[in-house]
């Protein structure tokens, strides 16, 4: 009796295997325990050894070919034996040889019977009664009772072929979705549907690409170095922007009489950030080539959203500038940056760079360094909230912000030392005037 | 229990209706008149006319020779009617509540029901014991038993448990012509059931079911009064458009196991019911002698019991009533094994 051989399941989420070579020619002798073949799963690739000795009669499937789980590969038996010529179950054929009676089977009748046996299939005495008047093979049909059950109304479909066979899975989601089981076709093993099946069907939304290129691919390939070569830290605090704010108040209409612009808190921030790094070199300083160089004159980097992109503009000798030309310039650089009219070299050659998302909902982020610089500020919204302050809880206007070293360049002391002393100068700016 | 729903099978418009106490009552005067060697011993059957008033009237008509007053002593009442019909007499029993049964066991399952065997058939035991069964009627735990499995399960004695009048008066003359000791069950809350009943004599033979409603989808073996409760559920299920055979065995001792395998062939679905306790209960015995025939191999669904809960039957009456199937336990399992559940 020609026994076959199966695709096994050798892991939980295994659907398919690729078979990846034979170890056996069709007629050759076979040992229990001999490597059959070899398979690929999604997550192994493992031998698949001989349970039956004797004659590999056929080989139903090539190299690189996918099986279903339980799907059947070939059998073993004896020299001359009787094997179906075409892969028994392979999805399109007839479900089940069994069922047709017209079309005689040689053999696989008694071995079906034997793994019923092994199986256990659950049926009433009047479904086994049919089964057998119709030779239909009981582990080949679907039970519709409890348990998996198969009742005589089962028999009864599976013969005159209307039944329709799929995993609990598969049933689950058919019912789920509305999908008539019956219009699905099935391509597990005997051409039982799986939940693949049903979902297949959706229709699927056409999706948009785009060639990686422009703003775009220079933003992806320098995320991806500094990513990748700079081992980042990124430092979080809180700064209460109570008196920063007013002093903003109370400068506004002045600059705003002088350079029609509006002060911002990000060019506050540029002007304490400048004087803040004059004090720490340390965190003021790039890598280039294996060389760690310390800066003198600030240019501070701006990250700037622009509809093509990140760019980053270049304001220069932050240090030495006033509010108001900070104010002035600033507006200026971004807008052109966004217009795209700014020319090439006001992208480049920023000592630091600060990046502004305090204007989304957004407390901290971890900002990418903008190579080769040593650091980047990360600056998240100001909002209000509970402080406590001299062991009274108060309403504070906190600013959330971070900032990101290059460990190669710098220590977590200095850069910590000099976050603390941003968040003093911007807590305290009447300092700044000493 | 609605009289509607007891089933007779003449349904002349000028039929006769009449209660299951009175077609009792009517069996056993028919018999009396005919038969000098009838006659009836038990508690208070005379003048008062016993617990539930069947032999009320029968003293002024049969006199006290023939309607016997006893001491309160089942086993002694029991022991006096075996004596009597092994000279020939033919007693009937009136024990009060079945659940004294136990204390005339002894009489019953080693007398009554051995002699004839032990005598190699020279002798006869041609008595009847009536008593009334059954939960319903708040009587609690020791006046609500169905033990009838206890006497079923010995050989020599016969257990009737009619469901309906017609029934009752037809199977109790059958139980009185015949010569073997016979239980006859009377379901306390079948007395003041009606129901037609032919005037004149006539007996059904022990050991025959009827068909009390015919069906495809599935079959339901009630006994007493859990008959009319299938018939109940079968005509609510008729609306689910399952359509329910109903079989009232008639007789446990002997049983007509033909018409039950046949109808379970036809259905491939079975649910017995009876109002005494699942557990031990004879549901189990129909439900074997089922898997053991030739219906084991039309059987689509298992083979499903309902029966009493394994406690004492409780004073409360919503209690009570939860110990016991109700139509709507009955319903479900139909359903369940219709629906392949």
């Amino acid at each position: 009796m020609a026994k076959e051989v199966f695709m096994p399941k050798l892991s939980s989420t295994m659907e398919t295997g690729t078979l990846l070579q034979w170890f056996k020619q069709e007629g050759e002798p076979v040992e229990v325990g001999e490597p059959l073949l070899e398979v690929m799963t999604d997550k192994i690739n493992i031998e698949v050894e001989a349970y039956e000795e004797g004659i590999l009669l056929k080989r139903y499937y090539d190299e690189d070919e996918e099986v279903p789980v339980n799907g059947i590969v070939g059998y073993i038996g004896e020299e001359g034996e009787q094997v179906p010529e075409e892969k028994p179950g392979a999805g399109n054929d007839s479900p089940a040889p069994e069922s047709t009676p017209k079309a005689p089977v040689p053999e696989p009748a008694g071995q079906e019977i034997e793994a019923e046996k092994a199986g256990g299939v659950r049926a009433t005495p009047a479904a086994r009664k049919l089964s057998r008047e119709h030779s239909a093979n009981l582990s080949l049909i679907q039970g519709s009772g409890a348990k998996g059950r198969i009742h005589a109304a089962d028999v009864h479909a599976a013969v005159d072929g209307q039944q329709v066979r799929s995993t609990p899975l598969a049933k689950k989601e058919a019912e789920a979705n509305n999908v008539d089981l019956s219009a699905v076709k099935g391509s597990g093993s005997y051409g039982k549907i799986t939940r693949s099946d049903v979902s297949a069907p959706r229709a699927v939304e056409e999706l948009q690409s785009e060639p990686l290129q422009g703003v775009r691919k220079v933003v992806a390939e320098r995320m991806q170095k500094s990513a990748n070569e700079v081992p980042h830290v990124t430092l979080h605090t809180e700064i209460d922007m109570e008196v920063a704010m007013e002093l903003r108040t109370q400068l506004l209409p002045v600059i705003e009489k002088q350079t029609g612009q509006r002060l911002s808190v990000t060019e506050l921030l540029m002007f304490v950030g400048s004087r803040a790094l004059r004090k720490h070199p340390d965190v003021h300083a790039s890598m280039t080539d294996d060389r760690i160089t310390k800066q003198a004159a600030v240019h501070m980097g701006l990250a700037v959203a622009t509809d093509r992109g990140l760019l980053v503009p270049v304001i220069r000798h932050t240090e030495d500038k006033g509010l108001a030309e900070l104010a002035a310039e600033t507006k200026q650089t971004a807008a052109a940056a966004r217009n795209g009219t700014l020319p090439g070299k006001e992208l480049s050659g920023s000592t630091f760079t600060i990046s502004n998302l305090g204007m989304y909902a957004v407390d901290h982020f971890t900002p990418i360094i903008n190579q080769p610089e040593a650091a980047i500020l990360g600056v998240g919204r100001i909002q209000e909230k509970p402080v406590v302050k001299n062991g009274e809880i108060t309403v504070g206007r906190m600013m959330a912000i971070s900032l990101s070293f290059d460990h190669r360049i710098i220590d977590g002391a200095p850069a910590a030392a000099f976050l603390t002393d941003f968040k003093q100068m911007l807590e305290q700016p009447y300092q700044l005037f000493v | 229990m609605q009289s509607s729903a007891v089933n007779s099978s003449n349904d002349k418009e000028t039929a006769r209706s009449i209660t299951f106490a009175e077609a009792v009552r009517e069996a056993l005067s028919q018999e009396m008149r005919e038969d000098q060697d009838v006659f009836i011993l038990g508690e208070d059957i005379g003048v008062y006319g016993g617990a539930f008033g069947v032999t009320r009237g029968m003293i002024e008509e049969f006199g006290p020779e023939r309607i016997r007053n006893t001491p309160i002593s089942e086993a002694a009442i029991t022991g006096a009617a075996i004596g009597s019909a092994l000279t020939g007499m033919k007693p009937v029993v009136e024990l009060q509540f079945s659940d004294f049964i136990t204390i005339a066991m002894d009489q019953l399952a080693n007398q009554a029901a051995k002699l004839r065997y032990m005598y190699g058939g020279k002798g006869n035991v041609p008595m009847v014991l009536r008593t009334p069964s059954g939960s319903g009627t708040g009587a609690a735990a020791q006046h609500s038993q169905s033990l009838e499995a206890w006497v079923a399960h010995i050989p020599g004695l016969k257990v009737v448990q009619p469901s309906t009048a017609s029934d009752a008066k037809g199977l109790l003359k059958a139980a009185i012509a015949d010569p073997n000791p016979v239980i006859f069950y009377e379901h306390k809350l079948l007395y003041k059931t009606e129901g037609h009943v032919p005037e004149e004599a006539y007996t059904i033979p022990l050991g025959q079911a009827d068909i009390k409603r015919e069906g495809t989808d599935v079959t339901i073996v009630a006994t007493a009064v859990m008959v009319h409760k299938a018939l109940e559920a079968a005509e609510k299920l008729a609306e689910e458009g399952i359509n329910v055979e109903v079989i009232d065995p008639r007789t446990l001792v002997p049983l007509d196991e033909q018409t039950i395998v046949d109808s379970v062939k036809k259905t491939g679905k079975v649910i017995v019911v009876h109002e005494a306790v699942k557990r031990g209960g004879y549901g189990g015995e129909i439900a074997s002698m089922i898997a053991e025939s030739e219906a084991f191999d039309y059987l689509d669904a298992p083979v499903r019991r309902l029966g009493a809960l394994p406690v004492p039957v409780p004073y409360n009456p919503t209690l009570e009533k939860a110990t016991v199937p109700q139509v709507d336990d009955i319903m479900q399992a139909a359903r369940d094994s219709v629906h392949r559940r």
